[in-house]
């Protein structure tokens, strides 16, 4: 039995429009192992972006708990949380969300400034990791300077610089063609693969599924269902 | 995030909306740059006085005609009476200063010597230019003894002079189309006058024996005084003296304390009054100068809310990897204190060419810019404190509401 990294007890999200409250949560639970890939899939409105939210320790529920590696994070103090999150979670999203005013190279120091990694060590980190996901010659360039596909990268090396144990990608491929698309959710099959992170993947596309061993459907805020892929393998 | 992080990341933010920044930036400038010029203003004043202070002058009294009461020292001293009025009783044609009084003055025997003098405003010319005057009419015998000013060229009025005047320096040097020297001829209300000296000042004024000035100056009549210049003999007595003197000259006149219809000013007394007036003038300009400084600092505060509200993604990215409050707290409060800080330093510049060119811009015309301005360390150092300090105040608001925006509202921001 492998040791579960993540897990959502009974958690609602209940948001306030004016004096309707409308749930986008309910009654959530779920466990997800360390070193799985799992695949977050549900039309809009089915709550995937509240979940994603809520697991990446962005927001926290209306009721229940969220446990990431047993604290539960509506316990922990903001710095705690945001050094936490720092240290634990790399995000990838749909729009990149790089920092547009940095080179590529800056962009993907950053997080490892927030934990206040020696200049050395974090520049040597950094341009290791822009390495690997193929950008070497292109680190001091501007994300306006890059394709979607090269932005993308940046900000699947952002998510891996401090070395997470989990990556969590929201739409990862929303904003790219089929092909560059299919690049980086190979990149993200190869990190859990060879560096055993655990992936959790938030998307509509029930094509990306396939690529996950354990897919979680959502719709309405409720779990219907969750299937396991035995046919992924490592 | 470290410190040192915290700065450059401050530091691209400004670098990287540099329109905005610098027109923020101005705004810091104009305030601190006002700030130092009045202050130099200030401290060129204050040097003026101590130097005043510590010159010659301290055993020396005038008496005027006329009392006016709670302070002020317009209508009294060195300005020709009426001219200010001063709430007093001058305005009465009986009080006069006279022989009697000069006699009283001469047996108080602390009174080292009495200088009786008579002042009006008189026509000279000279080589076709001609203007209006200011004229004393002096006791050439004892003047030299109660003038603080030294002579430049030539000599003091002496006992046997006649028909001979001493004028101020501005007087010689500029005011006609021509300098005057020494042996030349002035036309005072149409009567010839030889120069015997020029007085090391920036006055116009004219000094002649007073025998003569009851002659040249109109309505003036004789033996009727406009002050006593009195010359004590310690001046460590002063207060004893002005005492004496006041007590010896109420018998004098038949006046009480209540209804002393003449007034006895020390040098000392007037400077110390004129440096009150004047740091309080100071005082008012440096406040409106803060106005300014004020200003610049709302629109700190405006151009912080902007970036706030244009850098709300960025912010909520920087939280969801990993920043912390007090990390996006520091950034926006260090980028506000950068702000302050360039203006600072761009206002100390502009500031300390200002002070250069005021005394030349008011041409001398109000009387605190005679000293001179003088910036002093001080002033640059509290100018770049308050200026930082300024950025700070007026960005830890919006550097607050940023550090506080929840990260999933932030990253949802466009």
């Amino acid at each position: 039995m492998k040791e579960v990294i993540l897990h959502l007890e009974n958690v609602w999200k209940i948001y306030k429009m004016g004096d309707v409250e409308v749930p986008a949560l309910r009654g959530v639970t779920v466990e997800i192992k360390k070193g799985d890939f799992v695949a977050i899939i549900g039309a809009s409105g089915s709550g995937k972006s509240t979940m994603m939210n809520l697991i990446g320790c962005l927001d926290v529920p209306s009721k229940g708990s969220v446990f990431l590696k047993s604290y539960d994070i509506s316990r922990l103090p903001e710095s705690d949380l945001a050094a936490f999150r720092g240290k634990t979670i790399g995000f990838i999203f749909q729009q990149y969300n790089l920092i547009p005013s940095m080179s590529a190279f800056d962009n993907v120091l950053l997080p490892l400034e927030f934990l206040e990694y020696d200049d050395a060590s974090a520049a040597k980190r950094t341009r290791e990791i822009l390495t690997m996901v193929g950008l070497a010659d292109k680190m001091h360039h501007r994300p306006t300077q890059l394709s979607g596909g090269q932005q993308q990268r940046v900000s699947i090396a952002r998510s891996l610089v401090a070395n997470p144990e989990i990556v969590l990608a929201d739409e990862p491929t929303g904003a790219l063609d089929s092909v560059t698309g299919k690049e980086v959710l190979e990149l993200l099959h190869r990190l859990w693969k060879e560096e055993g992170k655990t992936i959790i993947l938030v998307t509509h596309d029930m094509n990306l599924a396939k690529y996950a061993r354990t897919t979680i459907e959502l719709k309405d805020g409720q779990i219907m269902r969750v299937v396991e892929n035995h046919g992924v393998k490592k | 995030m470290r410190l040192d992080k915290c700065l450059k990341h401050a530091f691209d933010m400004v670098l990287h909306s540099k329109l905005r920044s610098w027109l923020t930036i101005i705004g810091i400038v104009i305030g601190v740059a006002a700030v130092i010029a009045i202050m130099s203003i200030g401290a060129g004043l204050q040097q003026e006085i101590n130097s005043q202070l510590n010159t010659l002058g301290g055993d020396l009294l005038t008496i005027t005609a006329g009392f006016s009461r709670g302070g002020g020292f317009f209508g009294r001293g060195d300005s020709p009476p009426g001219s200010f009025g001063g709430s007093s009783q001058a305005t009465s044609k009986s009080v006069i200063l006279g022989r009697t009084d000069v006699q009283t003055l001469k047996g108080i025997p602390d009174v080292a010597v009495v200088d009786t003098e008579i002042r009006g405003s008189v026509n000279v010319s000279y080589l076709g230019k001609s203007g209006k005057v200011s004229l004393t009419g002096v006791d050439q015998s004892v003047w030299s003894q109660v003038t603080t000013t030294k002579i430049k060229d030539g000599r003091m009025l002496d006992s046997a002079d006649q028909n001979v005047v001493v004028i101020g320096g501005s007087l010689a040097s500029n005011y006609f189309t021509q300098p005057v020297g020494i042996n030349q001829m002035l036309t005072i209300e149409g009567s010839a006058f030889r120069v015997v000296g020029v007085l090391d000042d920036s006055s116009t004024s004219i000094y002649m024996p007073i025998a003569l000035a009851y002659q040249i100056i109109p309505d003036k009549t004789l033996n009727e005084y406009d002050t006593l210049v009195v010359k004590i003999k310690d001046e460590e007595q002063l207060d004893a003296s002005i005492a004496m003197i006041e007590g010896k000259m109420r018998l004098a006149r038949h006046v009480t304390n209540s209804t002393q219809d003449f007034s006895v000013s020390s040098r000392k007394e007037m400077q110390a009054t004129r440096a009150a007036t004047m740091s309080s003038m100071n005082a008012f300009l440096l406040a409106i100068a803060a106005v300014s400084l004020v200003v610049g600092a709302v629109g700190i505060a405006n151009t912080m809310f902007t970036s706030v509200l244009e850098k709300t993604k960025e912010i909520g990215i920087m939280k969801a990897i990993g920043a912390r409050n007090a990390d996006i707290l520091k950034i926006f409060l260090f980028n506000a204190a950068f702000i302050g800080l360039v203006g600072g330093i761009i206002g100390i510049v502009f500031g300390i060419l200002l002070s250069g060119f005021l005394p030349a811009l008011m041409g001398g015309a109000l009387p605190f810019s005679r000293g001179g301005t003088f910036v002093s360390l001080n002033s640059i150092l509290l100018a770049i404190g308050v200026s930082v300090l300024v950025g700070i105040a007026a960005g830890s608001i919006p550097a607050y509401q940023a550090s506080k925006l929840k990260p999933v509202d932030a990253l949802r921001y466009e």
